[in-house]
């Protein structure tokens, strides 16, 4: 009975010193290195752009391991252990390193045609610009020419003052105000030019020749230039822009000594401003 | 044939040469760490030349410091003390370089970032 008590305590000894002997030298920071291994080896740049490095980093781990199997001091381990971890920490850097230039190509590729894109897109709105106003130059000079053929339709003539249009006595009712149909139809052409070109205003003058009084002949050029606004306004063309003065029988352009010198000082005279709309009267 | 015929003719003192290896590759642990402190002060040269002081300052300077210590070993004719502090200097070191190169590497990709973001907002605020 004592044989057997003293054999299972033998036993139990035997089997304390093996177990003991068994476990390895732990330390924390072969535990820590451990741990970033793992991470490590779980980190897909890692593995497509450092596998050489953390390859590596695993031997040097192995190392520090099996210096914990042979029971190394603690001080041994560590240094090994320390190794691996600076060896795992390497294998992110060369990881992040190489995955950014990866990107890199591409990217400048991208940039390199968003750049063309933009200097495209310059020139383009470069060429935009100068149709536009090549465009605007050809409209102005097609709308002055056309302007210049409507204007020469009416005889106006260039004066000091601007562009004068002569109504003159036979497009008037006999020794009346009103316009006969020619008259109208005068008005008709001016009316238009007014309506193509909306900044010009027009200043309505009447005058007459000296025979009868005074007073009724600046009735009567009043009354024709009045007449003339009249059938501008029937025509669309608003009031705003029209200015009328009578000045009876003053500013004759020829002395009223014949019929005929008489007739031409029977007249209405427009004078059409420029884009300025401004009208400089007598 | 040459090498066959020296085997052969010096064959009996060829327990001897092994034995000599040996010893002369045991030896070599205790033997001065002067590769060591050669390669590892190129790596810290590496590292620094890299931007390691400016983008990786704590690895750096650990390594540093471990040289020092390891020349002091030296001094103290420790060597695998001296050996050990400079294996460890050297992954400082290495680690060190890794950090500057890989933030260098970012940087130029974030710049890139930056050059296509600056586009995109040219390119749409022109297409508005």
């Amino acid at each position: 009975m004592k044989t057997i008590k003293l054999t299972a305590a033998l036993m139990l000894a035997v089997a304390f010193t093996t177990g003991c002997s068994s476990v390895p030298t732990t330390t924390s920071l072969l535990e820590q290195s451990h741990s970033d291994y793992s991470v490590a080896q779980q980190n897909a740049d890692v593995s497509n752009y450092a596998s050489l490095e953390l390859k590596q980093a695993g031997d040097a781990l192995n190392q520090a391991d099996n210096a914990a199997q042979h029971h190394a001091d603690a001080d041994t381990v560590n240094r090994l252990a320390y190794i691996a971890k600076q060896k795992i920490a390497l294998s992110q850097e060369v990881a992040k390193k190489k995955s950014a230039e990866a990107s890199i190509p591409l990217e400048a590729q991208k940039r390199d045609q968003m750049r063309l894109e933009e200097r495209n897109n310059e020139v383009d709105a470069a060429k935009q610009e100068t149709l536009n106003a090549q465009t605007a130059a050809l409209q102005a000079q097609a709308h002055s020419s056309l302007l210049a053929q409507q204007l020469a339709d009416l005889s106006a003539k260039q004066t000091e003052r601007g562009i004068v249009i002569t109504l003159s006595d036979v497009l008037f009712a006999t020794n009346q105000a009103n316009l006969n149909p020619d008259g109208i139809r005068t008005i008709q052409k001016l009316s238009d030019i007014l309506q193509q070109n909306l900044k010009r205003n027009v200043l309505i003058e009447g005058f007459t020749d000296s025979t009868g009084n005074t007073a009724h002949n600046q009735v009567l050029s009043e009354r024709r230039a009045n007449s003339v606004r009249g059938a501008l306004q029937l025509a669309g063309i608003t009031e705003r822009r029209i200015v009328i003065r009578g000045y009876g029988q003053s500013y004759p352009v020829e002395p009223n000594d014949t019929a005929a010198h008489r007739q031409l000082n029977r007249r209405v005279e427009i004078l059409l401003s420029d884009d300025t709309g401004e009208l400089v009267s007598r | 044939m040459f090498l066959n015929s020296v085997i052969s003719k010096y064959h009996s003192l060829l327990p001897a040469l092994v034995a000599l290896g040996v010893i002369s590759g045991c030896s070599s642990s205790y033997t001065p760490a002067t590769a060591q402190i050669a390669v590892s002060s190129a790596a810290i040269n590496n590292a620094d030349g890299a931007g390691g002081q400016q983008y990786a300052p704590t690895d750096m300077n650990a390594a540093q410091e471990k040289m020092i210590r390891a020349r002091k070993a030296m001094d103290d004719k420790n060597y695998p003390l001296a050996n050990s502090l400079a294996t460890q200097a050297q992954a400082d070191a290495k680690l060190a370089q890794s950090k500057a190169d890989s933030a260098k590497a970012k940087s130029a990709a974030d710049a890139l970032q930056e050059d296509i973001r600056v586009l995109q907002e040219e390119l749409n605020h022109a297409n508005q």
